[in-house]
């Protein structure tokens, strides 16, 4: 039962920090929005999807790589992944706020109860979905293979290839940053401030529709991030992916402990990692049930997650 | 004109058409509109797969129309998606819309047994190009689709015994790694897989796991192919998670020889996988051009596109409620009447007469191998 995992331990510890670094970042989009909100962003997922789509354009539609096309080397490579990135952030980021302005904001303003914002962004998350469906046939989309998926060494059995080490690092890169924004900036402080006390923030002079539309937006661009990591490692895309996606991200939020960033982090790495242990050891059916049992029996200990809820516990 | 005349009349013309009296001047003839359905996957994932078969049921219509003047065939589009749970939503629609004397399809085994309780109730008769699950016309088995089931495509428990072939010939000893993504299809497709592994000489089943259709990541999976040394990998599920998963198995460095059945049988494969799909090989349905070139010409002259997967199953099909039609068969009653008792030619050749559960007695697999980014077809699995 445990040969595989021993047998290919390392291989799978790789594939599931990478995998574990798409969820931290996904988590991020939906813990960031949770901690200043109280609410779950819904459309994350489709968010997260969208983003995948910005690095299929890029190199597809910009730089005309096809799939038969020779990988990129050198500079035109750095060039080719640097703006593949920054359009699934861009796109992201862009959706996330479309997403606050359409199915929070107003609504917001109003005054309305929280079921009506969860349905409204619900509601524009099928939307977005379906949007895409038709936008592409209901087609799954490959995308052209730009990174050559370099075996670069081999370390106790296990190849080390490039992509999975530019997800590993610039996603962990990615996370840090942001992580310092939240903590350092001017705008973090008052997102955190929100999160706290809404009232008492207001009082102190913090913009409420400045701090919730950047809390999307940071969410977003984190959110994109994954998508170009996740096309870079799968090369693949399809309407309907968010949801699977987005269900992992959430449950690696809800596991850390939902609103903290710090959380978020250790959620997604270990769900990454306990998704493919569990996978190799009972069998790929087995994957949910172990990873949910997991979840359930954390929740019975740690009610708020490993970490705690909410942003304003993000200390160093 | 009188209703009553003008219907006599077209009994009359229909009458003269079905025995052939070819000479009934167009002029004179009264036009009748009957209606048929096609039902599969036309939006969502899979929908590639009804689509073509829808467009070989369209240009079935074209051909008969275009002998049959007087007839003019209304297609109703009824799109499960592929999904049981849109099939029993949409199902009830057709079964209460009394026009419709019989329809092609359900394309897939899990929305045509989900579609069935509608259909059976109002003896509609089912033609389906392409589900192929073996409980449908098991008649011990709850998901017996007896009396108004039918299909003119070969079951699984013929496929599995021709995809192990397939997938094994020219490997010496082949150590079989079998694996499936959860789906009505796959499940019971790599069992019939597994059993037909035992009657290959020299095949051994080292390994198997169960992916759900959701997944992107298969590096678990992978891992057990290479802690099991298979060197042949065999996926039941479909071409879009297949390619997906080639890709990772070729960027992992296993050369395992790579194998699929019909689900992962669409030109859309090697486009998605690239040049990891290079030498993977697949059984599938042979297609309007495998079976006659001059007939896909023409197909693409009318239909603007080439044929695609199960275009000669839903041809043939389209062509059996047509002619019911032509004989008059215009109540769901007689037309399922028509269907149980047919028996006529295939556009591959063979004889299309049902069994009393509504299968045929041929089952074609065609091998298919990836070349230069194109699925070949590579001949009968024999």
């Amino acid at each position: 039962m445990f040969a595989v995992l021993i047998d290919q331990f390392w291989s799978l510890t790789i594939a599931g920090v990478a995998l574990g670094f798409i969820y931290v970042l996904i988590s991020l989009g939906y813990t960031m929005v949770y901690g200043v909100l109280r609410m779950i962003n819904f459309a994350n997922s489709e968010i997260f999807m969208w983003g995948t789509f910005g690095t299929v354009i890029t190199s597809r539609d910009i730089f005309h790589y096809t799939q038969t096309s020779e990988p990129a080397t050198g500079g035109k490579l750095a060039l080719v992944l640097v703006s593949s990135l920054l359009m699934s952030m861009l796109v992201a980021g862009l959706t996330a706020i479309f997403v606050e302005f359409v199915a929070y904001r107003r609504l917001r303003m109003k005054g309305t109860n929280r079921l009506a914002t969860l349905i409204s962004a619900i509601g524009i998350s099928i939307a977005l979905q379906e949007v895409m469906r038709l936008l592409t046939d209901s087609r799954p989309v490959g995308s052209p293979r730009v990174l050559e998926k370099i075996i670069l060494t081999e370390v106790w059995g296990a190849n080390i290839r490039l992509d999975t080490v530019i997800t590993i690092i610039a996603a962990a890169a990615i996370f840090f940053i942001l992580e310092r924004f939240i903590k350092l900036s001017r705008m973090g402080k008052a997102i955190r401030a929100v999160s706290m006390n809404e009232d008492a923030a207001k009082l102190m002079g913090v913009n409420l529709n400045r701090v919730i539309t950047t809390t999307f937006l940071v969410g977003g661009l984190a959110t994109g991030a994954a998508g170009f990591f996740y096309i870079t490692v799968f090369e693949y895309t399809k309407f309907n992916i968010g949801f699977t996606m987005g269900m992992a991200a959430f449950t690696a939020a809800v596991l850390g402990g939902i609103g903290n960033i710090r959380g978020a982090f250790y959620g997604g790495l270990s769900l990454g990692l306990l998704e493919v242990y569990a996978s190799a050891v009972l069998g790929t059916q087995w994957k949910a049930v172990t990873v949910f049992i997991i979840l359930v029996l954390v929740l019975l200990f740690k009610p708020n997650g490993l970490f705690g809820e909410a942003v304003q516990t993000t200390r160093a | 004109m009188n209703k009553k005349i003008k219907g006599s009349l077209a009994v009359v013309t229909a009458a003269a058409v079905a025995f052939g009296l070819s000479s009934v001047p167009a002029a004179s003839a009264a036009v009748k509109t009957y209606t048929i359905g096609y039902q599969g996957p036309l939006s969502g994932g899979e929908a590639s797969t009804g689509i073509d078969e829808q467009n070989a049921v369209k240009y079935a219509i074209k051909l008969f129309e275009a002998k049959n003047k007087n007839i003019k065939i209304k297609l109703v589009s009824i799109d499960d998606q592929g999904d049981p749970a849109v099939a029993g939503t949409v199902a009830p629609g057709v079964a209460s819309n009394k026009n419709v004397l019989g329809v092609v399809g359900p394309a897939y085994s899990g929305a045509t047994i989900a579609s069935l309780p509608y259909y059976k109730s109002v003896n509609m008769a089912l033609i389906s190009p392409s589900a192929t699950r073996v409980s449908l016309t098991d008649p011990t088995s709850p998901d017996f689709g007896g009396p108004i089931f039918h299909r003119v495509v070969g079951k699984d428990d013929l496929q599995g015994p021709a995809l192990a072939k397939y997938a094994t010939a020219g490997v010496k000893d082949a150590k079989v790694f079998v694996f499936d993504d959860q789906s009505a299809y796959a499940v019971p497709l790599r069992g019939f897989v597994e059993a037909g592994l035992k009657k290959v000489a020299g095949a051994t089943l080292v390994g198997g796991d169960s992916v759900p259709n959701t997944t992107t990541d298969f590096s678990p999976t992978i891992a057990k192919i290479k802690t099991s040394g298979a060197t042949v990998v065999i996926y039941t599920g479909y071409y879009s998670q297949a390619a997906v998963f080639i890709k990772q198995l070729r960027d992992s460095g296993s050369k395992a020889v790579f194998a699929g059945g019909d689900g992962v049988f669409n030109q859309e494969f090697p486009k998605l996988a690239g040049a990891a799909a290079e030498g993977s090989k697949v059984t599938g349905v042979g297609g309007l051009a495998g079976v006659d070139p001059k007939l896909e010409a023409d197909f693409k002259k009318k239909m603007g596109v080439s044929s695609g997967v199960y275009s000669v199953e839903s041809f043939d099909a389209a062509n059996i409620l047509l002619s019911g039609i032509k004989a008059g068969k215009t109540t769901r009653t007689s037309m399922l009447a028509y269907v149980k008792a047919y028996s006529g030619k295939s556009i591959s050749g063979n004889t299309i007469k049902f069994n009393a559960n509504g299968d045929i007695s041929y089952g074609l697999f065609a091998g298919f191998t990836t070349k230069n980014g194109v699925l070949v077809n590579t001949g009968i699995v024999k």
